[in-house]
């Protein structure tokens, strides 16, 4: 038993009243859909046609959602019925960015993810779907594609179907009959400033390259006339997420980097302060992913319901055995000034590990072309590794305020090179991701949304400027004295956060419907 | 019906896995339905509920609902199709599951109110029924009293209870009071076609058809869209081809095979020169028109002179339509000439099966509208596609009007405020130009009824009607029935509440397709509570039982109020509204509807004794009831040889009378029923419209429309506005409360083509300042491909309205506006602020995220009624500026003094009444609740 949808487009009028029927069936709150209609228009008056798509989720045999979801929320039944369970939901909204379709939203009565479930309340009766029942002209088909007699094998059998997004390896079970292909691939569309019976968030087309769209339609290029409003699920919690994360994990790396080196004369730094500055960003991390979370109170839901495929589960777990070694570390310096290499190591262990999860991670969220980058692991390090050198450089710098001295000058020298070198290494990390084209159209419109899009002056100025080149010159030049070099680390830190912000600001800004 | 997990249509029951999941809950488990609670999914919550069978109120399609009501609570859950329901097969428009949101919507009014400030001053309370009652029927009574008649009117926009109820009530209190809001709709296509068959509305049978022509938007609204569009599909799916004429894109355009882009107007036109394709290549039916068609009428009136014979009047035909040429209407339309031509051969190919459909659209925005349903119904007689399989029928052939209990006899006065001596050709009542009617002294309204009707908005010159509403010396008492606040209702002095589609009894059929049905609304929630064994009186004391308030149902209403008008029975009205089955005693609505069911539909006793239900119950149970199907050519029906006895036939034009009566026509020998037509033929020529002094109109042609080309100075900033069309989610301003609607369309822009975006050197979402004949709008503009250079489109289904924060209108839909009178005549509204959210008990009202609610364009537009069909004419002939500094997206400006005189100018083009014998109108001609022959004929009196 395997369940699918077959939506013959041909039959499709565009009324809507799937959206409807689904509303009243799940109760769904204004402003949220579990199915939805989109129209494009194409061509010149009068050689010009409406054309409409009916998107919702594509109940995938290899579905993104489940195996990203920590709790075990999303989960596909026996009948192939990818459902949910809004009890166990912990409204970390990652299944909304590993779901391709764009097919999850936050219910914001439960404050939870919710999304098609092919009504298996009703399927479970052996009754067929709301939108099903509801459709005019019977458009909208469902059926055990296990069964070669059933209508929907049959006709996926005898005509033409296409899938939304076939490269992403998810293996949809809802086809299409009749669609026009641009419904089904987002970038294709030109978006309009607005819908021509409904209002529209100017925001939504951040990606789009021109600010507004042209004056007369270009030939052959869809342009979107109707869609419903569309949620960025990740925000500025995110961004500092990493960044909090980036230093914590870099603070610690440098420190048992140096404490290798003999830098004996900077012990108390690297042996007692950097395990607490690595332990309170850390604590600031899990704060931020806590309080990111749509039901913060379920945060514990990740050890008592998890799903050890999900990277966000094993992220956790890795920031918690980081948070336990460096309580350990610390506690064994304090108590006995030394430090075991069956602390040390497994603590730089972890702290790259913890620095670089989120690449897994990421790669998870593979609605998001962006982020899938292969350099994202090692991005991700050197970044920590940045990271960590400029706040190091920042507790030194406290020598300035107090009369305390607390990195020797070798130390520093150190820092501010290696500082210099990681960013350099970042900002190319960043240009090979951003210039050299890496796979897919959504991933090349959310580079050129940084480099020459609507995000070029944040991206150009404020992260490369400021984040990156004045450091860097900063530090080059002999300037002589240590405040230009605290500058330096203070924006190398502000371009750090801003990267992560516009990063996953672009990542998110290209349509996955 | 017995297997209902499948559903009635056949194509449906294709689509049906043998095995596999079903669609619908079998009836047998109906009283005790139990489903998992969604809200509470995964976890298996069981839920038990009834399954009562409605249906939908929103648009006039009358499409069947289930709903389903939690037993625990009385709440209905939700609804969905009725898969009894013949018309609609279990399946609905967005509309349809929407219904929910109406029946707890948190704004509704749930009580009658009365005004206690000025009129319009928006000060109410809360009043009993009892003291409604009393009020109105005492004011009734006196009117009739003192033979002050035409001083009651009952005006209604979508009437609910069709078939007679109302005409029942009115003609027992003797009055000619029915108003309508036919004018602003469908009277320029009700003319065409009635012209031709007598029968004023078209039946396609487009499920069979091999070519589809549709002047019209059937798949995404009009009567009857979900209906239609499921069987429109399911013909294009058997092969059948599809072309669109309209102006605009629309969805159904785009589903189309070919899309005719027509300035506005000139449809005539272009469905003459298909017809004279026909003609010349000789591909025409020519034995239907021979039989069917009023051919030898013709010839003897205008063509004396030449043989009398069909030869003669197919070259006369041939003769008459060769200046049609594609190309002539080609031009007139701004299309291609080759697209008629191959279009006209389509349809030559798919013969009688040949299916089209005309009802607002171009008939309701120009000017000679109503010629081009004629023009549209020429091209369906030449295909031989009138009441064919695949045609389109005369609408009668199809829908089915039982008949009530104790139907009194017609009215014997003739009301001047609803067809007026100037338009006695008119389909129907002058409605729209009441307030002018009023001004000019031509009457007063001692009780006015508003019901579903809400002409502030809807109707052009809406301030118009806000000034007539506001003078208590026109208009006395106003009551407005409706099931939600209106820009009409603030105006009233009552506003009275009614049921939605749940809530109320009905009969409703309606021509869908090839068949006949009926379909029974009943208040699900009464009967759901009368099933446990509860019982009450009215249904608003079920209601308030229920929780939503005293919200009453109409037909209750009527039958309450005519018992206070007559209380005592001395006016001879009360005897209508005793109990057919317990004589004094009141009838209830039950007595009603079980009179009907038992004595007035075919099969149905027959069908409820087979289930061993009486039947009530089976309607009750079912809510549909299929009468007949796959009904055909109805005008060839034989007469029985009983009915022939006594009969004699004209030797000239072989119609066959009975007893004074017309009864038939003879056609190569056998005597069929014909069409209810003098000729008993279709007419081609219409003696009617010569006698009544239009003969240049006498045959279908093309009227140049109000805003042909010629009219319309482009380069000075001219242009054609189209302001009549709907979206698929709306339905007029009785969807307002529906926030599942609501958050799919909320604005209606200004259509505007990139060529002319290009001219007035503007983009999407700019500011346009729209110019008419009594003032101006402001409204955005999107730039699109979708509309003809020249013409600017915007929907009629947005832009509404309310005169306070928190009453007086649905927020979900609502701009708050200020509206003051600037000077005499001189109104200028403006927005004080968009849709935004509020609190309320449902928490989605705090989730609006649309601002913008439209703009209100009616309220510019004076008022042109057609001189024949009475028809106004929507289209505009508009100039567009740039606003000013001062001007704010959303302002209308308007001077009713100019409407005045615009209305005046319009009255100029008329040629009143009487016509031969002294007639105010053409006994023959359909008019709703026709009044007694007697009333007919002007009197010397009426004419001194």
């Amino acid at each position: 038993m395997r369940y699918g949808f077959v939506i013959d487009q041909d039959r499709c009028i565009g009324c809507h009243a799937c959206t409807v029927a689904c509303k009243e069936e799940h109760n769904i709150a204004v402003g949220v859909n579990r199915t939805w209609v989109k129209y494009i228009e194409k061509g010149h008056y009068p050689d010009t046609r409406r054309h409409f798509a009916v998107l919702r989720c594509n109940h995938c045999d290899d579905a993104p959602c489940i195996e990203i979801c920590p709790t075990v929320a999303l989960f596909r039944r026996r009948d192939g019925i990818v459902d949910f369970d809004n009890e166990r939901c912990i409204g970390c909204k990652s299944c909304m960015q590993a779901c391709p379709y764009d097919a999850l939203y936050i219910d914001p009565d439960r404050n939870t993810a919710a999304k098609c479930n092919f009504d298996a309340s009703r399927v479970e009766m052996g009754y067929k779907p709301a939108c099903e029942v509801v459709c005019p002209t019977q458009a909208i088909l469902s059926g055990d594609l296990d069964d070669p007699n059933s209508l929907v094998s049959k006709r996926i059998a005898l005509e033409k179907v296409s899938v939304r997004k076939p490269e992403k390896g998810t293996k949809p079970k809802l086809f299409y009959v009749g669609v026009d292909g641009d419904l089904l691939t987002p970038t294709m569309m030109e978006p309009q400033s607005s819908h021509f019976w409904a209002e529209k968030d100017p925001g939504e087309d951040l990606y789009a390259l021109k600010s507004t769209p042209p004056d007369r339609p270009i030939p052959g290029v869809a342009r979107e006339v109707y869609d419903v409003p569309h949620m960025v699920p990740w925000g500025k919690k995110i961004a500092f997420y990493l960044w909090t994360k980036s230093i914590a994990a870099g603070v610690l790396l440098l420190s048992v980097l140096f404490l290798n080196l003999g830098f004996e004369q900077d012990t108390v730094l690297l042996g007692l302060i950097s395990p607490v500055v690595s332990l309170v960003f850390l604590a600031a991390t899990m704060a931020l992913l806590i309080f990111d979370l749509r039901k913060p109170g379920r945060f514990f839901f990740l050890m008592t319901k998890p799903n050890f495929n999900s990277w966000l589960v094993l992220g956790g777990y890795v920031l918690m055995i980081f948070a336990a070694l460096l309580v350990v570390w610390f506690y064994q310096m304090y108590g006995t000034g030394r430090l075991s290499p069956w602390v040390m190591w497994p603590a730089a262990l972890f702290a790259i590990a913890s620095a670089g999860y989120s690449a897994f991670l990421f790669a998870q969220a593979r609605g998001r072309d962006f982020w899938q980058s292969p350099m994202l692991f090692w991005h991700l390090i050197v970044k920590a590794i940045s990271a960590g050198a400029a706040v190091l450089i920042l507790i030194g710098s406290l020598e300035l305020l107090t009369p305390y001295q607390f990195i020797s000058p070798q130390l520093f020298f150190w820092l501010f090179h290696i500082l210099l070198v990681s960013l350099l290494a970042g900002l190319a990390l960043v240009f090979g991701d951003l210039f050299i084209k890496h796979g897919t159209e959504d991933a090349v419109r959310s580079s050129e949304l940084l480099l020459k899009g609507r995000l070029w002056k944040s991206f150009w100025i404020l992260a490369v400027g400021l984040g990156v080149a004045v450091p860097a010159i900063l530090i080059f030049l002999p300037l002589g004295s240590l405040l230009p070099n605290v500058a330096a680390a203070v924006l190398a830190l502000f371009g750090l956060w801003f990267y992560e912000h516009l990063w996953i600001k672009a990542g998110q800004a290209v349509p996955l419907s | 019906m017995s297997d209902n997990r499948t559903p009635l249509d056949p194509s449906a029951q294709r689509l049906e896995p043998a095995s596999g999941l079903a669609s619908y809950p079998p009836v047998e488990k109906w009283d005790d339905w139990v489903e998992y609670d969604t809200a509470q999914w995964p976890r298996k919550v069981e839920k038990h509920c009834r399954i009562i069978p409605t249906i939908c109120f929103n648009c006039e399609a009358g499409c069947g609902l289930l709903a389903f009501v939690e037993k625990e609570t009385h709440r209905i859950r939700r609804f969905e199709g009725n898969p009894e329901h013949p018309g609609s097969r279990g399946r609905n428009c967005a509309k349809g599951p929407a219904t929910l949101n109406q029946v707890t919507d948190p704004e509704r009014i749930r009580y009658p109110l009365k005004r206690v400030g000025s009129r319009g001053e928006g000060k109410w309370q809360r009043v009993s029924w009892d003291e409604v009652l009393d009020d109105l029927g005492g004011r009734i009574r006196k009117a009739l009293q003192e033979d002050r008649r035409n001083e009651i009117m009952y005006h209604v926009g979508r009437p609910g209870h069709e078939l007679l109820y109302h005409q029942r009530i009115l003609h027992s209190w003797g009055i000619d009071g029915h108003n309508s809001h036919t004018n602003v709709c469908s009277a320029g296509a009700r003319a065409g076609y009635a012209f031709w068959s007598g029968i004023d509305r078209p039946s396609p049978d487009h499920a069979h058809a091999r070519f589809i022509l549709l002047l019209s938007s059937h798949l995404e609204a009009g009567h009857y869209f979900n209906p239609h569009a499921q069987r429109i599909i399911e013909g294009k799916e058997r092969g059948a081809k599809i072309c669109v004429i309209d102006t605009r894109l629309s969805n159904t355009a785009s589903k189309a095979d070919y899309w005719i882009s027509s300035w506005p107007g000139s449809e005539a036109a272009i469905l003459l020169a298909m017809c004279n394709v026909l003609l010349q290549e000789d591909l025409f039916d020519r034995q239907f028109v021979r039989q069917w068609v009023n051919w030898e009428e013709y010839l003897r009136e205008e063509h004396s002179n030449m043989p009398q014979t069909f030869r003669s009047f197919v070259q006369i035909l041939k003769d008459t339509y060769a200046q049609y040429t594609p190309e002539f209407a080609a031009k007139e339309a701004g299309i291609e000439p080759d697209v008629i031509v191959e279009v006209a051969r389509q349809i030559a190919d798919a013969g009688s099966a040949f299916s089209s459909h005309v009802w607002r659209n171009t008939a309701a925005g120009n000017l000679g509208g109503w010629q081009v349903a004629r023009a549209l119904q020429l091209l369906g007689v030449l295909a031989g596609a009138v009441g064919s399989v695949g045609g389109t029928a005369p609408n009668a052939a199809n829908k089915y009007i039982p008949a009530p209990p104790l139907m009194p006899p017609p009215a014997k006065v003739w009301n001047e405020l609803l067809i007026p001596r100037e338009y006695p050709l008119a389909f129907f009542e002058m409605s729209y130009l009441l307030p002018h009617f009023l001004k000019e002294g031509r009457g007063k309204l001692a009780m006015y009824f508003t019901r579903v009707y809400n002409p502030v908005w809807t109707n052009p010159d809406g301030m118009s009607w806000i000034e007539m509403l506001c003078d208590e010396t026109r208009v006395e008492r106003h009551a407005c029935l409706t099931p939600t606040w209106s820009e009409t209702a603030w105006f009233a002095d009552y506003v009275l509440p009614m049921g939605h589609a749940s809530e109320r009894h009905d009969l409703m059929s309606q021509e869908t397709q090839a068949a006949r049905w009926i379909g029974f609304r009943q208040p699900i929630l009464r009967v759901a509570l009368e099933k446990e064994g509860k019982k009450f009186n009215t249904t608003y004391e079920a209601h308030e039982a229920a929780g939503i308030g005293e919200v009453w149902e109409e037909d209750e209403f009527w039958i309450e109020l005519s018992w206070r008008v007559d209380p005592d029975g001395a006016l001879g009205i009360r005897k209508y509204f005793e109990s057919p089955y317990e004589p004094g005693a009141k009838m209830t609505v039950d007595d009603y509807y079980r009179w009907i069911f038992e004595n007035s539909v075919p099969g149905l006793p027959e069908a409820a004794a087979k289930q061993g239900v009486k039947p009530l119950e089976y309607m009750r149970k079912y809510g549909a009831f299929l009468i007949e199907d796959n009904v055909y050519k109805v005008h060839e029906t034989g007469l029985k040889s009983s009915d022939l006895a006594d009969a004699t036939i004209n030797p000239n034009t072989k119609i066959i009378q009975k007893n004074g009566a017309t009864i038939g026509v003879e056609i190569d020998g056998n005597a069929c029923v014909g069409f209810p037509t003098p000729s008993r033929k279709l007419e081609f020529f219409s003696r009617t419209l010569k006698e009544w002094r239009w003969p240049e109109h006498a045959i279908p042609g093309y009227i140049k429309s109000h805003v042909h080309p010629e009219q319309i100075d482009l380069a000075a900033g001219e242009m054609l506005l189209l302001p009549t069309f709907r979206l698929p989610t709306l339905i007029h301003t009785r969807s307002g409360n529906a926030k599942w609607l609501y958050e799919i369309s909320h604005r209606n822009p200004l259509w505007l083509n990139s060529k002319d975006a290009e001219n007035f050197d503007v983009k999407t979402g700019d500011l346009l300042k729209v110019h008419t004949e009594i003032g101006y709008f402001i409204d955005k503009v999107w730039v699109t491909e979708g509309i003809k250079p020249g013409v600017i489109a915007c929907s009629h289904h947005l832009g509404r309205w309310r005169l306070a924060e928190d009453q007086g209108g649905e927020r979900w839909s609502t701009a708050l506006v200020d509206l003051k009178q600037t000077g005499e005549g001189k109104w200028m509204m403006r927005t004080i602020h968009g849709i935004k959210p509020f609190k309320s008990g449902d928490p989605d009202s705090e989730r609006i995220f649309w601002e913008d609610g439209g703009v209100h364009q009616n309220l510019t537009f004076p008022v042109q009624p057609d001189y024949i069909s009475g028809q106004h004419c929507w289209h505009q002939k508009v100039r567009i500026t740039k606003p000013g500094p001062e001007d704010r997206y959303g302002d209308v400006f308007v001077d009713t003094n100019k409407s005045h005189e615009v209305y005046k100018k319009w009255l100029l083009k008329t040629r009143p009444a009487p016509g031969p014998d002294n007639l105010r109108r053409p006994y023959w001609l359909p008019r709703s609740y026709k009044p007694a022959l007697e009333a007919y004929y002007l009197s010397k009196k009426d004419q001194g």
